[in-house]
């Protein structure tokens, strides 16, 4: 399993040089971009936070400027009906007055308020602006700013929002209002008693204020508390008391000014909290860090489409690059396997320098091997050239010996006309023989050699013996190498006949069989024994009892030098029987064409 | 190898057209910014304060849920081709759903059955009669029987449980109407034994309905079962048309808790309108956003309300709402 998981490790690595380079540039451009684009998203994902968180912060400033400019203004409403309309008059007999200065202020802030009225220590209505019915039994001293304006006399108190329930307008309607109430000294009747100066101001004030402040749809919100984290305006009042939402307002009651981190319902969000001077208000803006992200999704989306351009980009230039840095190597590459497939024989030529050396250098060792190659082929068939020439050589010096023997013998005998005979014979036979040179002739001339052969061997042995020919026409306009019948009979004479008491018979026959020649030279001699016979074409160095000792060894070598080892010699023998010896060699129509290629050693 | 290479090369830069082509898809449906939904909503008299606090939840819903919500204007009265044409009328505008108070009767119940197939449809207040195995159309309401039932509670306990001698007129805009009836049933039910008789029932809506009430023979209460029977009731007390009759009632307006408040009105049960608006959109949003969603049957509740506890922190917020 680790030898496999190893050797396709391997066969993954020894993949082309274009797509190394190309998955390399890839990968490593890719993995900086990728990087960079992480590192510039996180930056700016934290610059823009910070821009969010100081913007909210400026926005919570602006606001809580504008709250506190109303509250202010509310109190200097409370500060200017106590000090110049209720504080020096006397209610017993300055009462129009008192109503008319009252009247007064509301009519100059009736936008911002809803009621001014005073009451006295028992709860009683003194005087109030606009000027209606107070409820049956509204129970003033009941009421949590008559309670908190007299447990704390000094100060001035703002309360929660409330419906007003003092007063019967015939409207239907119930007006929630934030109670500005405090502490006064009545003059009635010239006796000086306490009171509680109430301003009610209109809530819808505050709430469009905050309204405006909530625009945001990114999750973002702000809402407002008092000191108690009792919420005095949240956009989601109603949600928050019905229990379908829920704010963590109590905690914020700890909270100073300042921003905070703080998960709240498993939501992760940023508080940032606004103290409103004289109340103890806190304005708090809520910034979940889902908000953060919100107007960042389509810039996500943005660099992620960057990216990928920029990825296809790359791959495009890196598969450009690759391309044009491999396809030298590539075409080099590819003329190399041509050529050793035998195609095409040109190196390419071309690319960068160092490529080019490198087809220069393949291109010359590929001529030198070539050239080598060439060499090694003249010098096999000068090789094969000399040996046939040697072999040839082998025959003739010792027949011509003979021959000449015999005429010499017929000359000193007086038997001149043989001597002629044998003469004309041994000089056709050389004609054949040498053949202007050419290893190759026509069965047709090397018949005719073995038949000048035999007729001189023939008045050599006074016709002890008798020769017949048979071949079909065919066969004689074949190819075949010279003088390869003449052994063979040389041996039919010396081996089969010579020591016959009977004339013996030599027949030459050939035929065309399956695209072969076959041409057999049989006697009817003393034969070969069996032993023998086997060691007739094999055994070259065996000593000759008769004859030159050039045997039908070498006749079997030419031919299957020439030919191939699928042809050559047979010998069929039986003892008192006769021999046979069969030449096989492949049926090449003898042209000129031919002979050339055969003489330079090829079979056409 | 070479034709390897060229592949992976297609190969890659396909992917990542394709994955650019994602990107765009996305980010362009970031910018066309989608509400989940439109819906429209179809009440009767829809600018009456009766449906302030509703129209508020609707709208907080609407914020919440990031849908489009709009209230069709509508007049007090209205048939049930009017409602159709309507209803019709919203559909061809494209919303996705809508919610709307139910006329009563037959007919309109199978004019909502058969829209109800085209689109989604919530109901308000009081469903449609439902045949054995139907499941009905889906209906945010308050438990009306219930109401009817606290109210008689609310009467019997302030005379420890025993109304011998004493004369009911029970007070109502329709008699077709599933809730009045379910609301009157359920304040029989309670009373039921307890020695009170009832002398009439006065189905009546429009502009007469303070004559007619005015001439009703004298009994010791006035039930109202609706909130424009409940302001009727009021006012007639207010200027002692009642002949000293005392009023207990249903009623969700700032009129009803006003008439509470000056007495003329003794004892108010005040349906959670606020969270039937929020929660009939918030059905709509669940079913918008997802193939195989349903809506649900959702149940509000409702506060008894005395004079006394008008101003309990609690009421001031339905208050609130219905000040919006």
């Amino acid at each position: 399993m680790k030898h496999k998981a190893f050797r396709q490790w391997k066969e993954r690595r020894s993949r082309g040089i274009q797509t190394t380079l190309m998955t390399a540039f890839s990968v490593i451009s890719i993995s900086i971009m990728l990087i960079l684009g992480i590192v510039l998203y996180a930056r700016f994902s934290a610059l823009s936070r910070g821009e969010i968180i100081q913007s909210t912060t400026k926005l919570m400033e602006q606001t809580g400027e504008s709250l506190e400019d109303y509250l202010i203004s509310m109190r200097q409403i409370s500060d200017a009906a106590y000090y110049n309309v209720i504080k020096d008059s006397d209610f017993s007999d300055q009462e129009q007055e008192i109503q008319e200065g009252l009247n007064l202020l509301y009519e100059a802030n009736r936008d911002n308020l809803r009621s001014i009225a005073v009451y006295n220590d028992y709860g009683s209505l003194m005087t109030a602006e606009p000027v209606a019915i107070q409820k049956e039994d509204p129970d003033i001293t009941r009421q949590d700013w008559y309670k908190q304006a007299m447990d704390e006399t000094e100060n001035m108190h703002f309360s929660t929002p409330h419906i007003q329930n003092l007063f019967d307008d015939n409207s239907f309607r119930y007006y929630w209002v934030i109670s500005l109430s405090r502490v006064v000294e009545l003059t009635t009747g010239g006796d000086a008693q306490q009171g509680v100066l109430l301003v009610d101001m209109d809530y819808s004030s505050i709430s469009r204020m905050m309204n405006q402040l909530n625009t945001m749809n990114n999750g973002q919100y702000y809402y407002l508390c008092d000191s108690n984290g009792e919420i005095i305006y949240h956009h989601r009042q109603l949600q928050l008391s019905n229990g379908i939402g829920s704010e963590n307002n109590q905690a914020v009651a700890d909270y100073k000014e300042g921003v905070y981190d703080e998960v709240f319902q498993g939501q992760r969000r940023k508080v940032i909290v606004n103290a409103i001077s004289y109340t103890g208000w806190k304005l708090v803006g809520v910034i979940p860090y889902s908000a953060f992200t919100h107007g960042m999704v389509n810039i996500r989306y943005f660099i992620i489409m960057l990216t990928l351009l920029m990825a296809m980009m790359l791959v495009f230039i890196n598969r450009v690059v690759s391309v044009r840095i491999s396809r030298p190597i590539l075409k080099l590459n590819h003329s190399v396997m041509e050529y050793e497939a035998g195609k095409k024989p040109e190196i390419y030529i071309g690319g960068s320098r160092e490529i080019r050396y490198l087809g220069y250098s393949i291109r010359s060792s590929y001529e030198q091997i070539q050239e080598l190659m060439r060499k090694i082929l003249w010098e096999q068939n000068e090789r094969r050239k000399s040996e046939l020439d040697a072999l040839q050589s082998q025959i003739n010096p010792h027949f011509l010996y003979n021959t000449l023997d015999s005429i010499t013998w017929m000359i000193e005998g007086g038997r001149n006309d043989e001597a002629a005979y044998m003469i004309t014979q041994l000089a056709r036979l050389f004609r054949i023989s040498l053949s202007g040179g050419r290893t190759i002739i026509s069965v047709a001339d090397e018949l005719q050699h073995a038949k000048c052969y035999m007729n001189i061997q023939k008045v050599r042995y006074k016709d002890s013996f008798d020769v017949t020919f048979e071949t079909d026409p065919e066969v004689e306009r074949c190819c075949v190498v010279k003088l390869i019948l003449q052994p063979i009979l040389e041996n039919a004479i010396n081996y089969g006949i010579s020591g016959m008491d009977d004339c013996g018979r030599i027949k030459v026959s050939g035929a065309l069989k399956d695209g072969k020649v076959f041409l057999t030279v049989e006697d009817n001699g003393i034969g070969i024994p069996r032993e023998e016979v086997e060691l007739l074409l094999t055994d070259g160095s065996r000593v000759h009892k008769k004859g030159s000792g050039v045997g039908l060894v070498n006749v079997n070598n030419r031919l299957q030098i020439l030919f191939g080892k699928e042809y050559g010699l047979r010998v069929e023998s039986e003892p008192d029987e006769g021999t046979r010896v069969i030449i096989c060699i492949p049926a090449i129509p003898y042209n000129e064409e031919n002979r050339r290629l055969l003489e330079n050693g090829r079979l056409p | 190898m070479k034709n390897n290479s060229k592949k992976i090369f297609i190969l890659t830069e396909a992917v990542l057209a394709v994955l650019v082509i994602v990107t765009a898809i996305a980010m362009a449906g970031e910018w066309n910014g989608q509400k989940r939904g439109r819906v429209s909503v179809i009440v009767r008299n829809s600018d009456n304060s009766q449906w302030s606090a509703f129209k508020y939840g609707l709208r907080m819903a609407a914020e919440d849920l990031e849908m489009e919500m709009f209230v069709v204007s509508t007049a007090e009265q209205m048939s049930v081709e009017e409602q159709e044409e309507l209803i019709q009328w919203e559909i061809d505008n494209h919303v996705d759903a809508v919610i709307v108070q139910p006329l009563p009767g037959e007919e309109a119940a199978r004019m909502l059955e058969s829209v109800g197939d085209q689109i989604p449809l919530m109901l308000l207040e009081y469903g449609i009669p439902k045949e054995a195995g139907e499941n009905g159309l889906p209906v945010v309401g308050p438990d009306h029987e219930a109401m009817g039932r606290a109210l008689a509670e609310e009467l019997l306990k302030d005379y420890q449980g025993d109304l011998q001698g004493k004369t009911l007129g029970i007070l109502a805009e329709s008699e077709e109407s599933e809730a009045v009836r379910n609301r009157e049933k359920g304040f029989l039910d309670a009373i039921e034994g307890k020695g009170g008789t009832v002398l009439w029932s006065l189905y009546e809506g429009g502009e007469t309905r303070d004559q007619i009430l005015a001439g009703q023979e004298e009994t010791d209460f006035v039930i109202a079962l609706d909130n424009a029977s409940l302001i009727s009731a009021g006012a007639s007390s207010s200027s002692n048309d009642l002949h000293g009759a005392l009023v207990y009632g249903i009623g969700n307006s700032t009129e009803a808790v006003y008439y509470l408040d000056v007495g003329s009105v003794e004892c108010l049960v005040v349906p959670d309108e606020f969270s039937m608006g929020y929660e009939s959109l918030n059905e709509v949003a669940e079913k918008l956003s997802s193939f195989s969603g349903t809506m649900e049957n959702q149940t509000v509740s409702y506060t008894v309300i005395r004079r006394e506890m008008i101003f309990t922190e609690e009421n001031q917020e339905l208050l609130f709402a219905m000040n919006q």
